[in-house]
């Protein structure tokens, strides 16, 4: 970094991904808290620990093959092109370890891309990763109380490490082959974090069945009510939090939008925010466009769940996954709106689905992220018909039938349907549901024994003191 | 003996990677592809020998119905204690 200019935009670029991070935790602690109030108080430590392992399985993995692909995948590969050589994500190269940008030593490296990842890579690395932990977690509140931790994790790792961070080299990175082709717009993921999640929630869910009690014989379903309404609140407030985060981080935050290869024009600079689509936004639109697509979800759904508190924040949440494909450049009150729209059609949908189907959703997952985000990037497709996907050109252009093509592939192709295979793959091996006794009387239920052991070995030694 | 290949920060200006043992990314790459396989080896038997051990101290404790009755028993007395 050869001038105070240069070296602040690339110091600022690297602490602005890393604050994004920080925010992002708040996301997973949410969840954890959120799926622990919804479970009931015989099965808390399990699944506890059955989201909290999502951190380091997902990272692991992550750092050894999904940076890499999400650089090597988006021409399909073999859809428009070849795999694209990306040597600064490879596990093995020296740019995912600390690195001043200099001269590199492995040859695959040049100089200029060197400088380019040697300060980026690893808080965009991890700024990534954070949206694969959330993708993971959104399934994981929906199979609580029954499903193996062991299967769950070999799941979060498909959907985490492998199947989201695909969507997202096909239509969440500038150059995805959907949108080159399809026009694909989905700026603040609607459909590459929550529909693929939702979607493959669903898939997981329809081979796992309910948990036991939830459906009577006639299939009426029955209430399974939090433990702790608190802990469920709170937890969502908490995922509200990191949602910031999550907004902020689906930008880059300074870029010369006529520079490289993008607009093609010459002798002239204009320095802006972007989506990652490389089109120019600012965090001020942004933050309208949220705080407005939030209170429409929660304005909405307190409406239609006559007050609920669980609905409430679940509908704020709603919302803004309704609204956030376009949120970029809708209007405030149209982002509202959409958010409102979007939240009454998935309330309706997840109460139907219940009971049409027997999918026991236990946090309403599917809903609230799966159809919500399904809806939002449908929505987007008709709200922003016309626009230019890219500063690029050649490019398609925003189209309903694009953007709803692209809600299939992520809900349905990426989602549902690896979700739906690994689920009956494991089943067929007796791996995924825990035993049915042990389900009925709680996965913790050795560590019950064990604490009623060493609470009875406490009171005796306070007998002998006596 | 030096571990990586930074002797000086007077050259900080073209450094290149600054962690030890530049070259044997490789190697590591291996080893995280064999810890990350091996822990989920470790767990799933783990997990099957704690689901075995379950179900014995289920059976030992009279099987499902009383355990579930005992906890409707002792939820009512906590009840009791708080009314």
């Amino acid at each position: 970094m050869e001038n105070e200019l240069s070296s602040l935009v690339v110091i600022f670029t690297e602490f602005y991904y890393w604050v994004t991070i920080v925010f992002m935790f708040f996301i997973h602690v949410g969840f954890c808290m959120y799926e622990v109030g919804a479970s009931r108080y015989k099965s808390h430590m399990h699944t506890l620990m059955k989201n909290t392992m999502v951190i380091p399985l997902i990272t692991v993995t992550f750092y050894l093959f999904s940076w890499w692909i999400y650089f090597a995948f988006v021409n399909g590969p073999w859809i428009i092109g070849d795999l694209v050589a990306a040597p600064h994500a490879t596990p093995w190269s020296e740019l995912m370890g600390a690195h001043m940008g200099g001269v590199p030593v492995q040859e695959t490296l040049d100089g200029d891309t060197t400088a380019y990842w040697a300060r980026i890579n690893g808080v965009f690395w991890a700024a990534f990763l954070l949206f694969s932990w959330t993708a993971a977690s959104i399934v994981s509140g929906a199979v609580i109380e029954r499903i193996r931790p062991s299967a769950f994790w070999i799941l979060a790792v498909l959907i985490g490490s492998v199947c989201w961070i695909i969507d997202a080299a096909w239509g969440w990175s500038w150059n995805g082959w959907m949108v080159q082709k399809l026009g694909y717009h989905d700026a603040y993921a609607s459909g590459v974090i929550h529909a693929i999640a939702g979607g493959f929630a669903l898939g997981v869910l329809l081979v796992l069945g309910p948990r036991i009690g939830k459906f009577s014989a006639d299939g009426t379903p029955r209430n399974i009510n939090p433990h702790s309404p608190w802990l469920v609140t709170i937890g969502l407030f908490m995922i509200y939090c990191g949602f910031w985060g999550f907004y902020v981080a689906c930008n880059i935050p300074i870029i010369d939008v006529f520079g490289g290869d993008m607009l093609d024009i010459q002798d002239k600079q204009y320095f802006s925010a972007t989506n990652i689509y490389l089109q120019p936004t600012t965090l001020s639109g942004i933050t309208l466009n949220f705080l407005m697509s939030l209170s429409g979800g929660l304005m909405a759904a307190y409406y239609v769940s006559k007050g609920d508190a669980f609905w409430t924040y679940s509908g704020g949440l709603a919302g803004v996954i309704g609204a956030s494909a376009g949120n970029d450049l809708y209007h405030p009150i149209q982002a509202m709106l959409i958010a409102s729209f979007v939240v009454v059609i998935i309330y309706k949908m997840h109460y139907w689905v219940e009971r049409k189907f027997k999918i026991d959703d236990a946090v309403g997952a599917v809903a609230v992220h799966g159809y919500a985000g399904f809806l939002g990037v449908v929505i987007a497709g008709f709200m922003l018909w016309g626009y230019p996907s890219s500063p690029f050109e050649g490019y398609a252009h925003i189209t309903p039938w694009g953007n709803f093509a692209g809600a299939v592939i992520m809900f349905g192709v990426l989602g549902f349907i690896p979700a739906y295979v690994a689920s009956k793959i494991l089943n067929a091996m007796g791996m995924l549901r825990i035993p049915r006794e042990i389900e009925m009387v709680g996965l913790d239920i050795n560590l019950e024994l064990e604490r009623e052991i060493d609470a009875q070995q406490v009171r005796d030694a306070i007998r002998r003191e006596a | 003996m030096a571990t990586g290949m930074v002797d000086t920060w007077a050259n900080s200006d073209v450094l290149g990677p600054i962690y030890p043992f530049v070259g044997m990314e490789g190697i590591l790459a291996f080893v995280c592809i064999a810890f990350w396989l091996t822990w989920h080896i470790w767990q799933i038997r783990s997990e099957n020998r704690e689901f075995r051990e379950d179900l014995e101290k289920i059976r030992q404790r009279g099987g499902v119905g009383r355990i579930l009755d005992d906890e409707s028993t002792l939820a009512q007395e906590e009840d009791s204690i708080q009314d």
